[in-house]
C-alpha cells in the first residue's frame, strides 16, 4: 500500500513536470496557479482542520504577504528589494499577524470566533481602497515584468510547482509530528487535551503562526508569478474557493486539501468558464462556484472524500 | 460638525438599521441561526419594488403601483427567507459553521445574479413626495422623516407582535429554551418558519426605505450585513431590544464618522468595532450563548 502510494505520488510529479512541454502556455499558466492556491487550502487545513478552529480570515494572511512583498519590492514606496528577500518577510509579516490573529481567537469560539474572522479581511480591503495612492485601491497594481520570476511563463511553473512540493512536504512533516497529533488533540478534546498536559493556548497560536506562514509565502509567490497584486487575494470569493476546495477534499484529511484544491482551481479556472460561456444565459464561473459549494453542502457536510472513504470501507465489510 | 445634523441624520440611517438587526438578531436569538444571507433580502427588497414599480406603473397611476409594488415585494422577500430557510439552513442547521458558509454562498449567489441583470449600477426606488423640511439650519426631505417615522412605526408593531400575541409569546418560549417549549406542544418548526418571514421582509422594508434615500447596488447586501453585525454585537446576540438601542448608536456613529472623516471610514469604524467589542468581551455585550 505504502510502496503504491509513493509510486502514484511520483507518477502525478512526473506528469506535471513535463506538462509545459507538451501544453499550451496559458494551460501551464493557470496549472502554475493552482500550485500556488493548492498551498493555500493546506495551510487553512492546518488550522480549520486540525485544531479545529474555523478562521474565515484565511486571505488576510494571503492578502498581506501579497501586498508586503508587492510594495517592498516595486518600487511604489521607494524601495526595489530582491524578491528573495521580499517573498520570506511577506511570510514573516503574515506570520507576525497569525500570532495576532491567534491570540484574539484564543478567546473567541463558535460563531463569534467565525465573525470576527470573515470581518477581518473586509478591514484590509477597505484600506487599500481608502490609501489607493500606496495600494493601489480595488484594482491593486502590476509590480512590473521584471519583477516576476522570469519572462517565460514555464520557468514560472516550475517555481510554482517546487514551491507547492517544498511547502506540502513541510506541512506534512508538521501534521505527522507529534505536534501534529496534539494538534488533533486540541480539536477533539480541548478538556481532555488540556488534562493530560498539552499547553492548548500554546499549540493552537502555533499552528495559527505555521498556517500564516505558508498563506503568506504562497500570497507573495502569487504576485511575482501573474505580476499583479489587488484586493482579490484579501477578498470572500478567493476565501469561499479556499473552504470548498477543503470541504470537497474532507477537512482535516490533508491529502483532501491537496487534492480538493488543485481540483476545485481546475473546474473553476476551467471547466466552469467554458460551462459559463456555453450556456445561453449569462452566467460567470464564480456564480456556478457557489452554486456547486451550495450543493455540496446540502448534500454531504462532511466532505466528498470522508463520504467516499466510508463507503468504500463499507462495501470491503 | 453640527450636533443637529448628527442626530437628525443618525436617527435616520439608525432606524433603517433597527429594522436590519432587529430581524437577524430574532432569527439568532430563536433559532441560533447567524444568517449571513440577511443582507441579501435588503437588496432583493429594494430591487424587487423598483422592478414591479417599473412594471407597474404602466396599469396604473404613479402611487397605487409604488405601494402595490413595495407590499408585493415585502412579501415576495419574506417567502424567500422562508424557502431559503426551508432548503438550504434547515437539512445543515446542527453543523454551526455549514449554516455561515452555505448562507455566506448564497449571499454571494444573489449578488451575482444582480449583477449580472442589473449590472454594477445603483438605483433608487422613485417616491412621489417631494419637499424639504428645515430643522435648525438643516435641511431635512420628507422622504427621510417618512423614512423614520415608518422605521419607528414598524419596530412598535414588532415589539407589540413579539410581546402581546401568542406567537409572539411561543417565539420568546422558544428562544429560552427549544425543548422545554416542544415539551409544553409549541410547534417549534412554525415559530422557525414565522420569524424567518417576519426577518426577511424586516430586511425588505428597510432596503427599500433605505434605497429611497440613498441608492442600492448589488454589493450593498454585503455593506448592510457588516452593520447589522456591529449592531447586533453590541446589542447582544439574540436581544431584539439591544440591537434596536445598538442601532441607533451605530446609525449616529457612522453619521458622525461620514461628517468628520468620510463615508468609507464609516464601515471601518463598524467593523473595528466588531472587533473591539469582541476582544474585550467575547460573547458580545449583551449576547446570548
Amino acid at each position: 500500500m505504502k510502496a503504491s502510494l509513493y509510486i502514484a505520488i511520483s507518477l502525478v510529479i512526473a506528469v506535471f513536470a513535463v506538462m509545459p512541454l507538451i501544453s499550451s502556455s496559458s494551460i501551464a499558466y493557470m496549472l502554475g496557479l493552482a500550485f500556488i492556491f493548492v498551498v493555500y487550502c493546506v495551510s487553512w487545513d492546518i488550522v480549520a482542520g486540525y485544531t479545529g478552529q474555523v478562521n474565515l480570515g484565511h486571505t488576510v494572511f494571503i492578502g498581506i504577504g501579497a501586498y508586503t512583498t508587492a510594495l517592498l519590492s516595486s518600487g511604489r514606496i521607494g524601495m526595489h528589494l530582491p524578491i528573495w528577500i521580499t517573498i520570506p518577510t511577506g511570510g514573516a509579516i503574515a506570520l507576525l499577524f497569525g500570532l495576532w490573529i491567534g491570540v484574539i481567537c484564543l478567546r473567541l469560539k463558535g460563531y463569534y470566533l467565525a465573525l470576527v474572522t470573515a470581518v477581518l479581511p473586509l478591514i484590509f480591503i477597505q484600506l487599500a481602497n481608502i490609501f489607493s495612492g500606496i495600494f493601489g485601491g480595488y484594482e491593486g497594481f502590476s509590480v512590473g515584468l521584471s519583477r516576476g520570476f522570469s519572462p517565460d511563463i514555464s520557468v514560472r511553473y516550475y517555481i510554482a510547482m517546487l514551491f507547492m512540493l517544498v511547502s506540502i512536504a513541510a506541512m506534512y512533516a508538521i501534521v505527522k509530528s507529534r505536534m501534529g497529533v496534539k494538534f488533533r488533540a486540541v480539536r477533539d478534546d480541548e478538556e481532555l487535551a488540556e488534562a493530560v498536559g498539552i499547553n492548548i493556548v500554546r499549540y493552537k497560536l502555533i499552528a495559527f503562526c505555521i498556517s500564516a506562514f505558508f498563506a503568506g509565502m504562497a500570497g507573495a509567490m502569487t504576485v511575482h508569478y501573474r505580476l499583479t497584486v489587488g484586493v482579490d487575494l484579501f477578498d470572500i470569493p478567493l476565501m469561499l474557493a479556499v473552504i470548498l476546495s477543503v470541504i470537497t477534499g474532507g477537512i482535516g484529511t490533508f491529502y483532501g486539501a491537496v487534492i480538493g484544491g488543485f481540483a476545485i482551481f481546475i473546474a473553476k479556472n476551467w471547466f466552469f468558464r467554458m460551462l459559463a460561456d456555453a450556456l445561453p444565459v449569462p452566467v460567470s464561473d464564480d456564480l456556478l462556484l457557489y452554486v456547486l459549494l451550495i450543493v455540496l453542502i446540502l448534500k454531504m457536510p462532511e466532505g466528498v472524500v470522508n463520504r467516499l472513504e466510508a463507503f468504500l470501507s463499507s462495501r470491503s465489510q | 460638525m453640527n450636533l443637529v445634523e448628527i442626530v437628525v441624520l443618525g436617527s435616520i440611517i439608525g432606524g433603517i438599521w433597527a429594522l436590519v438587526a432587529s430581524g437577524f438578531s430574532l432569527v439568532f436569538g430563536v433559532a441560533r441561526i447567524l444568517n449571513f444571507a440577511h443582507g441579501t433580502y435588503f437588496a432583493l427588497g429594494a430591487y424587487f419594488a423598483i422592478v414591479l414599480d417599473r412594471e407597474l406603473k404602466y396599469l396604473m397611476p404613479e402611487l397605487p403601483s409604488l405601494i402595490f409594488s413595495i407590499i408585493f415585494s415585502i412579501l415576495i422577500v419574506g417567502l424567500i427567507g422562508v424557502a431559503i430557510y426551508k432548503t438550504c439552513i434547515k437539512p445543515v442547521r446542527k453543523y454551526e459553521v455549514m449554516v455561515i458558509l452555505i448562507t455566506l454562498a448564497i449571499a454571494l449567489l444573489f449578488e451575482k445574479i444582480l449583477l449580472a441583470i442589473f449590472r454594477d449600477t445603483s438605483v433608487s426606488v422613485p417616491f412621489p413626495i417631494s419637499g424639504v423640511i428645515t430643522v435648525s439650519g438643516i435641511p431635512i426631505p420628507y422622504t427621510r422623516l417618512m423614512a423614520l417615522l415608518v422605521a419607528i412605526l414598524i419596530i412598535i408593531l414588532l415589539e407589540r407582535f413579539i410581546n402581546a400575541t401568542k406567537t409572539g409569546k411561543e417565539t420568546i418560549a422558544t428562544s429560552q429554551d427549544m425543548e422545554a417549549s416542544m415539551l409544553i406542544g409549541i410547534d417549534v418548526e412554525k415559530v422557525y418558519t414565522i420569524v424567518m418571514f417576519l426577518s426577511a421582509s424586516l430586511a425588505a422594508v428597510a432596503g427599500i426605505l433605505y434605497s429611497q434615500i440613498y441608492a442600492v447596488n448589488p454589493q450593498t447586501a454585503l455593506r448592510v450585513l457588516i452593520y447589522a453585525f456591529a449592531i447586533v454585537i453590541l446589542g447582544g446576540l439574540g436581544s431584539v431590544r439591544g440591537s434596536i438601542i445598538a442601532a441607533f448608536i451605530i446609525g449616529f456613529m457612522q453619521v458622525t464618522v461620514s461628517i468628520a472623516l468620510e463615508a468609507r471610514w464609516a464601515e471601518i469604524a463598524a467593523m473595528v468595532a466588531i472587533i473591539a467589542i469582541l476582544i474585550v468581551r467575547p460573547r458580545g455585550l449583551m449576547g446570548v450563548e
